[in-house]
């Protein structure tokens, strides 16, 4: 694969997220071959990056497991499959780290998900940064599922995203089966020099499906959003109820959140919403707590939090929803 | 205990030019009164509230504003809170995803620091809450969701004294916390006030109505119009004003 053959702010799906101009730093990365069936450049590189162990594959049949996976600087990189069997329930939790390091900052990783009828996934990606804000890290992280649901199916999905020189989570759900739930949440940060992008697609092939999506974000100057949503609705989706929320919060002059929300019918008896919201703190709430004695950082702070924390969902585990909070309370905590 | 001398103060709009509101308004409130400001409406009334409290987009040009002595003006809005300074909003914000508690108990503890006071314990804590709340007739599951969110106008107006009983600061300004209130609610409220009462407190209570002072009974009544006290007297003023409205009263003045 040449760096000429990574997508660029050209691709209608990259448009914001130049991984070409990204990865020019590092193309010695880029060797094997490219021929790769028609997935996309993530699904590629991560297969790429990830030849040493080859593919992994995981079949999960126990009720109620919790697989953990961990990528980190230096790993190769991560691409496999997972099988939830009919009727079973499981956790994945995939952690992303950046941890600061010099060692090949570039961390790709791919999956293909099936989840069979009647079956329940909730998906967990954290993509942690450490490198201390405002400062410059050549990291790129890459992330990409792809998931069926059968019918019946049950899909929940939380990310947060703290971005890195570029960062993309990426998810592709696609709705087989009739009667299925999704519920996707996720939140961003993005400090100076950082880059997060939050892009999914839901395929709506059956009908009856309901889905919900709200990922909320924060940006400072200097720092990037990205969201792109997309429920595409085909016309075997009849009786879809679907609804995408993205709001975002500048929190200084020069950051800068881009986001598209798409809706795409051919079904006529769906209902399908979308609301798209970028702004400022509200200077009068801000005005309200610091009328009450709370300090102004701690009322931007206080108010920055909720509007975050209202997109961790009520299905998270209690350990893994208090480690969520505990990082986005340190993002907060830091100067600007 | 408050002494506003000869006030003038614009309001800087973000989008517009500025416009004077406060054109000289001089006012003393001792400690362990009440006092109440009538007026038309644009006459001044909120801007004042808002300088009193620091809030941005409003700039004092001239005059003092002082609180036992010492100047407000120029202090941060959380330092003028930790000095004792509190207002009732007119309209409180809904502030989402904080519950009523959490802010309370943040709030309390931020005065206190700044203060050089130990925090409040949380046993101590339940106890003022639990004792405010009952004398205000205040379902305490209302205070674990989040502040003012779904809540009535009458639901904010209780919780904003809620937060006074709470907080317990030494100068209060209540502005029209009686719209929006029925004469119920009203009552609640003015009993809520009324103990907040003491020798060494002081209150500017900011209303249209007479109504309000039935129950918080003031000491003085002053009469706001185009910037200024232009009239002020004993609580009798508030029925005169009733009885004959803003434009009789301000043509005798």
């Amino acid at each position: 694969m040449q760096l000429l053959d990574l997508p660029s702010r050209r691709s209608e799906a990259w448009k914001w997220s130049d991984l070409r101009a990204a990865m020019a730093g590092q193309d010695d990365v880029l060797i094997g071959s490219g021929e790769l069936g028609g997935e996309g450049p993530i699904a590629a590189l991560a297969q790429i990056m990830g030849d040493a162990y080859g593919p992994s594959a995981l079949e999960i049949t126990a009720p109620g497991e919790t697989f953990e996976s961990r990528i980190t600087e230096g790993d190769a990189g991560q691409y496999g499959s997972v099988i939830v069997k009919a009727g079973a329930t499981a956790t994945l939790v995939e952690r992303i780290g950046v941890a600061g390091s010099r060692l090949r900052p570039f961390l790709p990783s791919f999956s293909r998900i099936t989840v069979e009828p009647g079956a329940t996934l909730q998906r967990i990606v954290v993509q942690e940064n450490a490198v201390a804000a405002g400062e410059a890290h050549p990291a790129i992280v890459l992330n990409e599922a792809v998931i069926t649901l059968g019918k019946g199916s049950t899909f929940r999905q939380f990310v947060l995203g703290e971005g890195a020189k570029l960062a993309r989570i990426e998810t592709s759900v696609t709705i087989e089966g009739e009667g299925v739930e999704v519920d996707m949440k996720g939140v961003y940060l993005a400090s100076a020099k950082r880059h997060i992008d939050l892009t999914s697609r839901v395929a709506h092939a059956a009908p009856g499906a309901n889905v919900r999506q709200l990922v909320r974000g924060v940006a400072r100057k200097g720092g990037r959003g990205v969201f792109q949503g997309k429920f595409l609705v085909e016309r075997a989706g009849q009786k879809t109820d679907a609804a995408m929320a993205h709001n975002a919060l500048l929190l200084e002059e020069g950051a800068e959140v881009f986001a598209k929300p798409e809706l795409e019918i051919y079904a006529d008896d769906v209902a399908c919403a979308h609301g798209n919201t970028a702004g400022q703190l509200d200077e009068d709430a801000v005005f309200y707590l610091r009328q009450r004695g709370i300090p102004d950082v701690e009322a931007r702070a206080m108010i920055t939090r909720a509007f975050l924390i209202e997109a961790i969902p009520d299905w998270m585990d209690e350990t893994l929803r208090a480690n969520l909070e505990a990082r986005i309370d340190a993002w907060l905590g830091t100067p600007a | 205990m408050l002494e506003l001398k000869n006030l003038h103060a614009k309001v800087v709009p973000e989008d517009g030019p500025a416009r004077e509101i406060l054109k000289g308004l001089s006012l003393t409130v001792p400690a362990g009164e009440v006092h109440a400001i009538m007026g038309p409406n644009g006459a001044g009334k909120s801007t004042l509230s808002y300088v009193l409290t620091g809030k941005d987009g409003y700039e004092v040009t001239s005059g003092e504003a002082l609180l036992e002595g010492e100047s407000l003006l120029g202090m941060e809005p959380e330092v003028r809170a930790a000095k004792g300074v509190f207002l009732s909003f007119q309209y409180p914000m809904e502030i989402a995803g904080v519950p009523v508690m959490t802010f309370v108990r943040a709030a309390m503890n931020s005065q206190r620091k700044r203060r050089g006071e130990p925090e409040v314990s949380a046993p101590d804590f339940l106890k003022l809450s639990k004792a405010a709340a009952a004398k205000l007739r205040i379902d305490p599951d209302m205070l674990k969701r989040p502040l003012n969110v779904g809540f009535s106008g009458g639901e904010k107006k209780r919780l904003e004294i809620y937060q006074m009983l709470m907080i317990e600061p030494r100068f209060m300004i209540l502005d029209e916390t009686d719209s929006g209130l029925d004469i119920d609610a009203l009552k609640v409220v003015a009993e809520g006030v009324n103990a907040l009462r003491a020798p060494g407190r002081g209150m500017l209570v900011i209303t249209h109505y007479q109504r309000l002072l039935d129950h918080i009974k003031p000491d003085r009544v002053h009469i706001l119009s185009a910037g200024r006290i232009v009239k002020s007297g004993g609580p009798e003023l508030a029925h005169e004003l009733e009885k004959s409205g803003y434009d009789q009263i301000l043509k005798s003045a």
